[in-house]
């Protein structure tokens, strides 16, 4: 039981951050980013391709994977987001959707379409860091949830500590308002969209090793991800990683009682009963459901 | 609208030749008339999500959904249930189509309520999630063959003829054209119009009489129920089914035929289907090439023109001349009261009260409206006016109290049933609908009046033209009395201001309302068109209608209104004459301020 549980908190720290990188797109650009998944498979075999290619260590394939996605989302964001956002809202959704299908077949071009594997961070898949009553954490599963600590960290000292941080901030909640004061408010929707991307990218390399990296699980992660920020409340950032790590931890144990294939409808389910019963989930706010 | 109802009829028969042509061409080629085939079955599915997409701008991703419930209710009821031997196998057939169209026009029916919950990216969400559920379960159910699916599914078969290869290929354009006739008598009717009213505005769709909540249920219902009759058939023809052909890869596939091929009507869906289906014969080679250029393309062709926007015709640009305020016709502006004045109070408003959060914007407000009379609600800025006015039709509830019409207590009701009962209105802003033209915006507010239904106009049965006809003349009645038959097909958005108000107003009479409230039917106007709006708001009150106007040109207050109201920080202050309320030294102060 526990041991599931700390299992569905390592693929729940994947689902987490795409939740946050869902918010913040949605935050600044008001578009909900379908393709958020497929750029968590993307940074993951980006960090294949500099491990495998260049034989990179694989913190360096961190590295390359997260500014990466970095680089990927500023031009996401100018090439296909902004021009998208002229159309209206229906527009922007379909065009997101879109990005979904370029980028799950484009990674099978590319890398083919076959999952592939990531060098564990320390020691190999056994490695147990810690085991105590009654269950064991691998070193893997205590890197995952300490690199999401650390992103976390990051994210909160950039949006809440720096200067440019809160300016980005300011220009999601109110574009006019932040632009009668100076700040570039298209600058900003950049950079939100940019750090929401690298965040996937991140997040698809620490997970990475214990899921393999390619293949058709976008779609899924994105749902996933967008059933945790619906939980936990889509407007607010530690709902979204609370949300994602619960779908994580209600995932593994579905599959650890019932066997693989039960969870999946479970989960969508509960995204169908939490929009009905609770759309605004459990932190958010109930204003922000009719935007 | 009517853009691409013109291109179906013109389109339609053409496509038919082609595809009538097409079938004895490549006869002799299996595969190319096996690829037509699927395309087919894909263009029904497609069709029934352009409707929902173009026609109501609903988005759905659960499209595959619904197609896996046909096809599965066909696969289940032709291999796991035993027929009685009475029944023979083409009447089998025929039941098992009829059941997996009717179970995915029911889930059509359930997801309609949960997406009256959302907009658009939420939609989209929720029918993702739906689509995912649906093969989620039938992934996991072992009636229905878990992840092998459902196999030997027989070929369906009329006698001796087996619904297989060229003959499967006739069925399947045959199950298109069907459905491409019952979707054009659709749109081109009462409930297109609806669909329309919808798509541009959903508010003022409500407040014209349009139940947009059953209209939004009837259109997730019709492309449900498309998608299912195509599944049925996907199974029968396949043979089999199973989970991995009814994901979320298919309800994308389906978007991107009608995005590429364009949304809204039938051509575009069968366009794309097409399309879709001649590269996925020709394009093997391309390999994963062709999805992510299909990706690409969604990214790329602009929603929702696709290419059959290629085919539109440019409306002549007759727009922004106004219609020159002349004389003023003496035809009857109301062609028959429908509500027939009495000596009773049209509208009783009894304390009513509506707060949001801490503010009161409208603080226990009486009146009663008798009939026949010409009422001015005036107040600065701010003091409740509108609100008042939504709550009256039910936009907003009021907190508390009482608000009734003739006998009937309405407090509390959509705002489509206060309409049913002779209520019409304009907004502050002129809400039409952009994308229909005037007459239209005429006709569709004259949906309450039109007999057609829903399965009259699928089936144009001749209740359905009579009702049409009807409607015609009555909106080209109202447009002549407003003098706007000039400007009928010039659409609503490229219209100059002042004429915008006079085809809101237009748009209301249409309806025949017993009770008429104006929100500032005077701003913006200019003094030609201000004197106009008096002549016809006097003309209307002769015909025995009963108005209620907000306004803020003191002029035309004064010089028509039987009473005038006074609202101030959400109280009525005063209420009497014209002449005794501008006297009234509360009603001077509330306006100038001074104590």
């Amino acid at each position: 039981m526990l041991q599931l549980v700390v299992a569905g908190l390592t693929v729940g720290s994947g689902y987490a951050l795409v939740a946050l990188g869902i918010h913040i797109i949605l935050r600044s650009t008001r578009v909900i980013n379908f393709a958020q998944g497929e750029f968590v498979i993307l940074g993951g075999l980006l960090a294949f391709s500099a491990v495998t290619y260049l034989h990179a260590n694989v913190w360096i394939g961190l590295l390359v994977a997260t500014a990466g996605g970095f680089l990927i989302g500023l031009a996401y964001e100018r090439f296909v987001l902004r021009v998208a956002a002229a159309g209206g809202e229906l527009t922007v959704t379909i065009v997101t959707i879109g990005t979904v299908y370029v980028l799950l077949y484009g990674h099978a071009l590319v890398w083919g379409s076959l999952p592939q594997p990531l060098p564990y961070f320390s020691g190999g898949p056994s490695d147990v860091a810690w085991h105590a009553l009654g269950f064991e954490i691998s070193a893997q599963q205590l890197w995952v949830l300490a690199l999401l600590a650390v992103a976390l960290a990051a994210l909160a000292a950039f949006f809440e500590g720096t200067e440019y941080g809160r300016a980005i901030r300011a220009a999601s909640n109110s574009p006019v308002g932040a632009q009668l004061v100076g700040i570039d408010v298209d600058r900003a929707r950049s950079i939100s969209v940019a750090i929401a991307i690298a965040l996937a990218a991140f997040g698809g390399t620490i997970v990475g090793p214990i899921t393999l990296v390619g293949g058709a699980a976008g779609i899924a992660i994105s749902i996933k991800g967008f059933v945790g920020a619906i939980v936990g409340g889509l407007d607010s950032a530690v709902g979204c990683t609370v949300g994602g790590l619960l779908v994580g931890v209600v995932e593994k144990l579905l599959e650890g009682r019932f066997g693989y294939g039960v969870a999946d409808p479970v989960i969508y389910g509960l995204l169908i009963v939490t929009l009905l019963v609770r759309p605004q989930g459990i932190f958010g706010s109930r204003r922000a459901i009719r935007d | 609208m009517s853009d691409r109802i013109a291109t179906d009829a013109r389109l339609l028969p053409i496509v038919a030749i082609i595809i009538v042509a097409f079938g004895f061409l490549a006869r002799g080629n299996p595969n190319l008339i096996q690829a037509a085939t699927f395309a087919a079955i894909d263009a029904v599915a497609a069709i029934g999500l352009s409707v929902l997409l173009g026609n109501v701008a609903q988005i759905s991703l659960g499209q595959a959904g619904f197609f896996a419930i046909g096809a599965y209710t066909l696969g289940y009821l032709s291999t796991a249930v035993s027929w009685p031997a009475a029944i023979p196998v083409w009447a089998q057939f025929v039941l098992a189509t009829l059941a997996g169209t009717a179970l995915a026009a029911a889930f059509g029916i359930v997801l309609g309520f949960i997406a009256l919950r959302f907009r658009g990216h939420y939609l989209a969400m929720a029918t993702l999630a739906f689509g995912l559920l649906v093969v989620g379960v039938v992934r996991i159910a072992p009636s229905l063959g878990g992840a092998g699916g459902l196999t030997n599914i027989p070929y369906p078969a009329f006698g001796s003829l087996s619904i297989s290869g060229f003959a499967a290929y006739w069925y399947a354009w045959g199950m298109v054209a069907v459905v491409a006739v019952l979707t054009f008598n659709l749109l081109r009717g009462r409930m297109g119009r609806a669909f329309e009213a919808i798509r541009n505005d959903d508010l003022a769709a409500e407040t014209i009489g349009v139940p947009t909540r059953r209209t939004k249920i009837v259109a997730f219902a019709y492309a449900g129920a498309l998608a299912g009759f195509a599944g049925t058939f996907y199974a029968a023809f396949l043979g089999l089914i199973d989970p991995s052909e009814v994901g979320v890869d298919f309800s994308i596939v389906l978007l991107l035929m009608v995005v590429v091929g364009g949304a809204g009507g039938v051509t575009g869906a069968i366009l794309g289907a097409t399309i879709i289906g001649i590269t996925n014969v020709y394009g093997h080679d391309l390999e994963n090439w062709r999805p992510v250029l299909y990706g690409l393309l969604v990214i790329v062709i602009r929603f929702p023109g696709g290419l059959i926007g290629l085919f539109a015709r440019r409306r002549a640009p007759r727009a922004a001349h106004e219609s020159e305020p002349g004389v003023t016709r003496s035809a009857p502006l109301v062609p028959t009261p429908a509500h027939a004045s009495n000596d009773r109070a049209w509208l009783r408003v009894e304390g009513v009260r509506k707060r949001f959060g801490g503010i009161v914007a409208v603080d226990d407000v009486s009146f009663s409206l008798a009939s026949g009379s010409l009422t001015s609600l005036i107040g600065p800025n701010g003091a409740g006016k509108t609100t008042l006015f939504n709550a009256i039709c039910g936009v907003t509830r009021p907190t508390a109290g009482r608000i009734t019409i003739g006998t009937r207590d309405v407090t509390g009701w959509q705002p489509h049933r206060i309409a049913a009962l002779g209520v019409g209105r304009s907004f502050q802003n002129a809400r039409l609908f952009g994308d229909m033209t005037v007459l239209e915006n005429v006709l569709a507010g004259g949906y309450r009046r039109e007999s057609a239904t829903l399965v009259s106009d699928l089936l144009a049965l001749s209740l359905s033209r009579r009702s049409e006809r009807a409607a015609v003349a009555r909106a080209e009645e109202a447009l002549r009395a407003l003098d706007l038959e000039r400007i009928a097909s010039v659409r609503a958005r490229d219209l100059a201001f002042g004429d915008r108000r006079r085809v809101e107003l237009a748009r209301a009479l249409a309806a025949e309302p017993g009770l008429l409230l104006l929100d500032e039917p005077a701003a913006g106007l200019n003094a030609s068109e201000r004197e106009r709006l008096r002549r016809d708001l006097l003309r209307l009150r002769a015909r025995g209608m009963t108005l209620l106007l907000v306004e803020h040109d003191m002029r035309l207050v004064m010089s028509i209104s039987d009473r005038v109201m006074v609202l101030e920080f959400g109280k009525l202050i005063a209420d009497g004459p014209a002449g005794v309320v501008r006297d009234d030294p509360r009603v001077i102060a509330a306006y100038l301020g001074t104590a």
